[in-house]
């Protein structure tokens, strides 16, 4: 009988690490804390990689990939709206009713945004660079990265040492002038991350989330990946069990022990839970240097992201809303946020389904100042969205049936999101790459040998889903 | 008569005089042309009312790098620096956290407020301290290009490289993480007492339209750290005399090297023939010409003014453009009949001889922040003070005083523009915040003399009036300071360098890019 490994968590990245363990010849035993495989397993944003689609072999098990086409439709002012389409030009022509100008740029902009996506998935689809690893094998890795990264010309090298630092606001300045158009791009800088369009680093997030997209399209595809990775053989899937510790003897893992008592060896445990509950909570305390522990602490995953569900006695009238019309908008609703407030003008975006509609609402954060998320916050923040669509889609309040809120730290939960933040640690400049969870973390492994982490706090982040898993398990069997 | 020169150096700032000083003590035949009366830039004292000396615009020393004061014998030609020793916040509740050079005195005062801090400071110092070394041999270093294939190029990008991966793993990271930060996260990690991270994370923000929270700000924190005197980092000075006596030295030691400084003398444009400078026309008319022109003038005022756009290509042009100033400080200086008596020092004492800083807590500079955003000046701004009166007697009639008064954030780009009626407006902020914590300040003040970004624009000619001139953001430093093309002092234009704050490593009286400019000029004559 082959080696025992478990995988804690069921989400994207455990599955895909479950399912390259299996097939580097170990036994895998994946335990999800929700009551059925894939339970509630919503569609997943972000960009499914195609290695791992390839190797996994998902297309052929009904992997769908959603792309709304317009991906945002945007109110302007006396009822026009702002669409952008899969289409470049198709796009532009939406823009040269609201600016000749910006239409003119938009297929420049598309290109070189795109050449830039390219590079961070390049990044992304390899463990992150190591600047300060030891021996010839990981100066040939730099060598190897600084060679690939040059493939993009001069131009775009430079391009890409000086944007990604940028805020997102400066970098639309530079090419735009119509609010709406910055406004729904700049949205893209923000997502999921506690900064205003106006803070460094924030162009990032934005090139981040145009991985594996269609040139001239910013917002991270929709995917079933999860229900599709939980029906793949060859894994063993536990439900409604949670493991309450890791256990070290001798100085390496040696299984997990359930919230019921029960103790499962292991030789090899990849946990999807985010670093810091695994490190500081799971484990028994003392296996990290005080300085490591100081640094975890220091780890920024402060979640910013409601999400309304409400339900309708008929169809919306429209399939997806953003509302995020200027710059200044989502700055002046990221203020709010940082003194702990709700943005009173929030950012959402609105998809419609059937009679329903489920609504991104930013910024929510997961610490109120004086307040807590009790229900009359959740009602509060719930007829908020009712009221802020509403206005662009009129009617739509009066068609509400019921309504449901996911504050941040109800997301903490189900889906293990630390403080609500689906990336683990927060996607800031200072937490990328090799900075990513932290230093010493940033390669999977552990102090621990055997335990390796594979959530999405890791490199390359949420915006892949599955990739952190896929390192996190090759660089786990590479080791053993 | 036209005579021939080998550099012409357009402005008599410290970087411009640092670098014509350079050139000459090497042999060359230089000239220094400054638009204004007098040299120095925004490092000058002036007479702004009777018996009131200022050091108008820039006003403390630290930045300024050991190497040039000890090569161009500073001392020698007049330059006298007082050392400031300490930092005073007042608060709010009458309290007040003073931060002192002496390193036993600052635990003591730390412990008063946390003894968490006190403790963690050690550790902090430590740390700055090794980042401040394993920053300092960047700042001599012109900046290699990593998108270039020039083997010089690679060869520097190689040496960094090496000299980073030398700093060993824990380091690095620190670096790493300094450099892509927020100040306010950053020191989150080591402190809890709010004044104190408040004070400290205000020097990340200086100069730059950014809050404590925006990331990217930690790094100008170190900057700030790299003040060095004697070899002593993180110690402030005055020079005595104002700020004039730093450039009225280096002028002296330039001079004393041959070079020629010609005051009202403003460069209207510079001479580009065949792609290459060959001197300057003044606004009278007059040519001079020289073999190569160094302009110690922003980049923006350089090429887009005295160059010109048809000499240079177009996407070095939109970079220049997009190369964002966005002046976010302003000055006030006032002239005092009696010292301004704290509620929180009742007795005066030693702190009101260092500097006062108006930051009691981190949310106090994101909400001062918030408005400049949104284009208007902080009603409740963060302060940065000085009374150089009580260190330096000469700058002011017996018994009365000056104070200088560095105020952040007073956007260049104001709702409805800068008048009069706003600057005065302006103005009442500033003394109404410190009279919250100063109570007999009002009527004390003899003379105000209120300095706006618009105002530092016209007068010193900086554009949007930023005093480093250009922010110091992530994406516009090193190699890219001021754009990957003009990066290395050198310029599209053949012959036409750059030598002021605008080139790597930036601003503060550093003097550190009029030096490295003169390197590398004389590299490429040699």
């Amino acid at each position: 009988m082959s080696a025992r490994a478990v995988v804690i968590g069921a989400g994207a990245n455990e599955l895909v690490a479950a399912q390259v363990l299996a097939r580097g010849g170990w036994s895998v035993l994946v335990l999800d804390r929700s009551a059925a495989a894939a339970d509630g397993a919503t569609d997943v944003a972000g960009w499914v990689a195609p290695p791992i689609v390839r190797e996994l072999d998902l297309e052929r098990h009904g992997l769908e990939i959603q792309r709304p086409d317009p991906w945002v439709t945007a109110p302007v002012a006396d009822g026009a709206r702002l669409e952008l389409w899969n289409d470049v030009t198709r796009s532009a022509e939406s823009i040269r009713r609201f600016s000749p100008n910006d239409a003119a740029r938009w297929p420049v902009f598309c290109e070189q945004m795109s050449t830039l996506a390219r590079a961070l998935e390049t990044l992304s689809m390899a463990p992150p660079p190591d600047p300060m690893g030891e021996g010839i094998g990981a100066l040939a890795d730099l060598g190897g990265l600084a060679l690939r990264m040059r493939r993009m010309g001069r131009q775009g090298l430079e391009n890409l040492l000086r944007m990604v630092p940028m805020p997102v606001a400066d970098l639309l300045d530079d090419w735009f002038e119509c609010d709406a158009l910055k406004g729904v791009l700049g949205a893209a800088g923000v997502l999921h991350l506690h900064q205003g369009p106006r803070a460094g680093g924030t162009t990032l997030n934005f090139l981040q989330n145009h991985l594996g997209c269609a040139p001239g399209v910013f917002r991270p595809a929709l995917s079933n990946v999860v229900r599709v990775l939980a029906a793949l053989q060859g894994i063993e899937i536990r439900c409604g069990v949670e493991a309450a510790r890791i256990e070290v003897r001798e100085g390496r893992v040696t299984g997990v022990t359930l919230a019921g008592g029960e103790e499962i060896a292991a030789a090899l445990v990849l946990s999807g839970t985010d670093p810091r509950r695994t490190l500081l909570d799971l484990l028994e305390p003392g296996w990290l240097e005080p300085e490591s522990v100081r640094t975890l602490r220091g780890m920024r995953s402060r979640g910013v992201v409601a999400q309304v569900t409400l339900a309708l006695d008929r169809a919306a009238g429209f399939s997806t809303l953003a509302i995020a019309p200027s710059l200044d908008y989502l700055e002046r609703a990221h203020d709010d946020a940082k003194y702990g407030r709700v943005s009173q003008q929030p950012y959402l975006e609105a998809r419609a389904e059937d009679r329903s509609v489920h609504a991104h609402v930013q910024f929510a954060p997961y610490a109120l100042a004086g307040a807590s998320w009790d229900e009359a916050q959740r009602a509060q923040l719930a007829d908020l969205v009712v009221q802020t669509l509403d206005a662009h889609a009129p009617g739509l309040s009066a068609a509400v049936t019921a309504r449901r809120v996911l504050a941040p730290p109800d997301l903490e939960r189900p889906f293990g999101w630390p403080e609500g933040q689906m990336h683990g640690a927060e996607p800031a400049l200072d937490q990328w790459l090799w900075m990513r969870p932290t230093p010493e973390l940033a390669r999977y492994r552990t102090p621990i040998p055997g335990l390796y982490l594979c959530g999405s706090a890791m490199h390359p982040g949420g915006w892949v889903p599955g990739a952190c898993g896929y390192h996190a398990a090759r660089q786990a069997l590479s080791d053993h | 008569m036209s005579r021939s020169f080998d550099a012409i150096v357009i402005g008599g700032g410290h970087n411009g005089l640092v670098c014509a000083a350079y050139l000459a003590r090497a042999g060359k035949r230089v000239l220094v042309l400054e638009r204004r009366e007098h040299v120095g830039g925004a490092a000058v004292s002036e007479e702004v009312f009777p018996g009131f000396r200022f050091s108008v615009f820039s006003y403390v020393v630290s930045l300024l790098r050991p190497e040039i004061i000890r090569e161009l014998d500073l001392p020698r030609h007049g330059l006298h620096i007082l050392p400031l020793e300490s930092t005073l916040t007042p608060l709010a509740n009458g309290d007040y956290l003073a931060q002192w050079n002496d390193h036993d005195q600052n635990r003591c005062e730390l412990a008063r407020h946390s003894l968490r801090d006190a403790e963690a400071y050690e550790e902090y110092g430590r740390r700055m301290h090794h980042m401040a070394r394993a920053v300092k041999p960047l700042l001599a270093m012109a900046p290699p290009d990593p998108a270039s294939l020039d083997p010089r190029e690679l060869l520097g990008l190689a040496r960094l490289g090496a000299h980073l991966r030398g700093l060993g793993s824990a380091r690095f990271h620190e670096l790493c993480r300094l450099m892509t930060m927020s100040s306010a996260d950053y020191l989150d990690q080591w402190f809890e007492c709010e004044p104190l991270k408040a004070t400290k994370s205000a020097s990340g923000i200086i100069g730059t339209l950014a809050g404590p929270r925006s990331p990217g700000t930690a790094f100008v924190l170190l900057h700030h750290y790299m003040g060095e005197l004697d070899g002593v980092f993180r110690a402030w000075g005055f020079a005595k005399g104002g700020n004039g006596s730093v450039s009225e030295a280096i002028a002296a030691a330039a001079r004393s090297w041959g070079a020629e400084i010609r005051t009202n003398a403003a460069v209207a444009r510079v001479r580009v023939e065949g792609g290459r400078a060959t001197g300057v026309v003044l606004e009278d008319g007059e040519e001079i010409h020289a073999r190569r022109v160094v302009s110690n003038a922003d980049p923006r005022r350089t090429f887009l003014e005295m160059v010109g756009e048809k000499h240079l290509p177009a996407d070095f042009v939109a970079a220049i453009r997009r190369y964002r100033f966005r002046g976010s400080s302003g000055k006030v200086n006032l002239a005092l009949g009696e010292l301004p008596r704290f509620t929180c020092l009742p007795q005066g004492g030693a702190a009101l001889r260092g500097a006062i800083s108006i930051s009691p807590s981190v949310e106090y500079l994101e909400r001062a922040y918030d408005e400049a955003k949104y284009g208007e000046f902080s009603r409740r701004p963060y302060l940065d003070m000085v009374i150089p009166s009580l260190l330096d007697p000469s700058m002011a009639p017996p018994g009365k005083h000056v104070m200088s008064i560095f105020v952040q954030y007073a956007p260049y780009r104001l709702n409805g523009g800068w008048t009069d009626a706003r600057r005065e407006a302006f103005g009442d902020a500033v003394v109404d915040t410190i009279a919250e914590y100063a109570p007999n300040l009002k009527s004390s003040i003899l003379h105000r003399q209120v300095i706006t970004p618009a105002d530092i624009e016209r007068t010193l000619g900086l554009s949007e009036g930023n005093i480093f001139q250009g922010e110091l953001s992530l994406q516009q430093m090193f190699f890219l300071r001021p754009a990957a093309a003009g990066s290395r002092y050198r310029t599209p234009i053949q012959d036409l360098f750059l030598c002021g704050a605008g080139t790597h490593p930036g601003g503060g009286v550093m003097g550190a890019s009029g030096r490295n400019a003169a390197r590398a000029i004389l590299g490429e004559a040699a």
